[in-house]
């Protein structure tokens, strides 16, 4: 196997072709053999590692996922009926949109702390709406459109003010928090929308509206991120902000756009939670929060930014919410839970640095 | 200055950048003092000199970082002025610097395109065109004789070498007019120093104008036909390498000559 993998590698860093070494001993300054053969090896070597850690980083959600539903499902058959499977889809739905969203804070190397605090102000906005009779375009508008400012607002400080990310979304954490509770005065309103029933009842096949909307979701982002220059801009902005900048990229421009993506995708959960739960949800969540980056995080996305992919974080979030629903499957105590994805964010984080 | 710095220069193509008498000063430090030379196409031009000599200060405002206090640069005998990075590489200067300015997350062939990718529109999205990009980037890279696992290789996997080779590429496929290197094999080994030499070489030969800052006279001698000496923030000296030895270069580094000191 090791030899195997070696052979392939080998020829790949072409370390020496017959010409250069011709020209290296023309030049009369041919480093002695061992030494070549040396550094070779250890290229290769470096290579192999890394070679894996890229393995790493794109399978470990996957397989994560197909493992948790092997233990699950063998552990208790039920689990893996369609009835439950579609139940575990439709929790993820929220998880993935937030997920997927602040996927483009990650990538740029910044944190949006604020993420929950904003679907809690989306959500008692979106009360307030309702009470005055707005219909459900307006509802929805206000829904998406506060976590559109709250992402707008961030992105501008931490962008052209030059504040480190996680010190503007701890404030704006607070500050959302806070008016939530002020404009609901803590109270969830009870939403009775027919439009809203549907989108968390009704399915087309198998699958959710809610479900296929954060499918949507997921796949719009993934273009944005994969296929536009903006998306290559971002992760370049977060792997090496001097870099992008010596090039003519504007790294705050890159931090608005990152974090108006993350405020859309909580303004967006907001409007499907309260969906969800038929009343809005003025008090934040914190757990929903932790359980975002983490399907970030497990998705393959470095922490420290420049690396990240959509499709990751969409199993990373399907993974987390199959842990969460068979725990509770099984009749385990819920609160293991945050002590799992709070290792798992802290011990992927110490891998990347150490890597 | 001395006669010596507008002697004009012995074989090579046309004048292509003139610096002429530009001054900067960074607080109470005059980096520079009335620097001048020329740069021509078709030639490796070496510039060297002492730590605090002005060599990077110089490159820096022909590469549009600095804007120098006084004096004036000249693209294709035209006057020009360079308020950012971005204005001299639209008038085609390219520069790599020591730090490389790779993404090391991104792949190669994302690194050499970086800012200035390709799309194709479909109605008003305009999305990348990826495979195009990475079948440049291979053929630029096999032309360039650099060889690199692939193009779809993180920069990060990369040795020294190799990273060095895709900065230079990257200056390569965008320059139009002139390559400047900040002491491209500063950080290399023995062996990837020869492939990025050999590299700056053909650059030369293949018509194009190079610029190079470095420390090492052999490797000026070896890759540079025209070098321009640098000191206390002037260009003091001018030399062919066809007719000049390593003494007399090093001699104009450190003011040996009494004749030469401006």
């Amino acid at each position: 196997m090791e030899l195997s993998l070696r052979g392939h590698t080998e020829p790949a860093t072409a370390v020496s072709t017959p010409d250069e070494s011709a020209a290296l001993a023309a030049a009369d300054l041919v480093p002695d053999p061992d030494g070549v053969d040396d550094s070779a090896q250890r290229l290769t070597r470096l290579r192999r590692i890394a070679g894996r850690q890229e393995f790493w980083l794109d399978w470990t959600a996957p397989i994560g996922l197909v493992f948790l539903l092997i233990l699950f499902g063998s552990i208790a058959p039920g689990f893996l009926s369609a009835v439950n499977i579609n139940g575990v889809l439709a929790d993820a739905a929220i998880p993935i949109v937030m997920a997927t969203g602040t996927t483009f804070v990650i990538a740029s190397a910044g944190i949006d702390l604020s993420l929950a605090s904003t679907v809690a102000l989306c959500s008692a906005l979106i009360g307030m709406t309702a009470q005055h009779g707005a219909d459900t375009a307006e509802i929805c508008l206000v829904g998406v459109g506060t976590g559109l400012i709250v992402g707008l607002v961030n992105g501008t400080v931490i962008g052209w003010i030059r504040i480190p990310d996680f010190i503007v979304t701890l404030g704006s954490l607070g500050i959302a928090e806070g008016l939530a509770l002020l404009v609901s005065d803590g109270k969830p309103v009870v939403i009775n929308n027919q439009l809203f029933a549907y989108l968390a009842t009704r399915s087309v096949w198998l699958l959710r509206y809610e479900v296929l909307l954060a499918l949507a979701v997921a796949l719009v982002l993934h273009v944005i991120l994969a296929w536009t220059r903006s998306g290559v801009h971002l992760l370049a902005a977060g792997g090496n902000r001097q870099a992008t900048k010596a090039l003519g990229i504007s790294n705050a421009r890159m931090k608005l756009l990152a974090y108006a993506v993350s405020g859309l995708g909580a303004g967006l959960a907001a409007v499907m939670l309260t969906a969800y739960v038929g009343s809005t949800q003025p008090s934040p969540d914190t757990d929903s929060l932790l359980l975002a980056i983490a399907a970030v995080v497990l998705g393959g996305a470095n922490l420290f930014g420049g690396r990240a992919r959509i499709f990751g974080t969409l199993i990373g979030a399907i993974l987390l919410t199959t842990l969460q629903d068979g725990l509770t499957f099984l009749g385990i105590s819920a609160y293991y839970q945050p002590i799992l994805i709070g290792v798992i964010v802290v011990g992927s984080a110490v891998a990347m640095r150490t890597q | 200055m001395t006669t010596l710095a507008h002697r004009p220069p012995a074989s090579g193509g046309q004048t292509i950048l003139e610096a002429s008498a530009i001054e900067k000063r960074f607080g109470n430090v005059r980096a520079l003092r009335g620097a001048s030379l020329s740069i021509r196409a078709a030639t490796v031009t070496a510039i060297v000199g002492d730590n605090g000599a002005g060599k990077s200060t110089l490159i820096k405002c022909m590469s549009g970082v600095h804007a120098p206090d006084r004096g004036q640069l000249s693209v294709d005998g035209q006057p020009v002025s360079f308020s950012s990075s971005d204005e001299a590489r639209k008038a085609g200067i390219e520069t790599v610097y020591q730090d490389l300015a790779l993404v090391d997350q991104l792949t190669v062939a994302q690194n050499l395109f970086l800012n200035r990718e390709q799309v194709r529109s479909f109605g008003p999205f305009r999305f990348l065109n990826r495979r195009g990009m990475r079948r440049q980037a291979q053929q630029l890279l096999s032309d360039l004789g650099i060889h690199v696992p692939s193009v779809t290789a993180r920069v990060r996997d990369l040795s020294g070498g190799q990273r060095q080779g895709v900065a230079i590429s990257r200056a390569v496929h965008w320059a139009k007019r002139v390559i400047i290197l900040d002491e491209p094999t500063a950080a290399l080994g023995v062996k990837e120093t020869r492939q990025v030499e050999s590299t700056i070489a053909d650059l030369g030969r293949g018509g194009a104008a190079v610029v190079m800052i470095s420390h090492n006279i052999d490797q000026v001698m070896r890759l540079a036909s025209q070098v321009w000496v640098m000191r206390a923030g002037r260009v003091v000296g001018g030399l062919s390498t066809a007719t000049a030895s390593h003494e007399d270069i090093v001699a104009l580094i450190t003011g040996a000559n009494a004749g030469d000191v401006s």
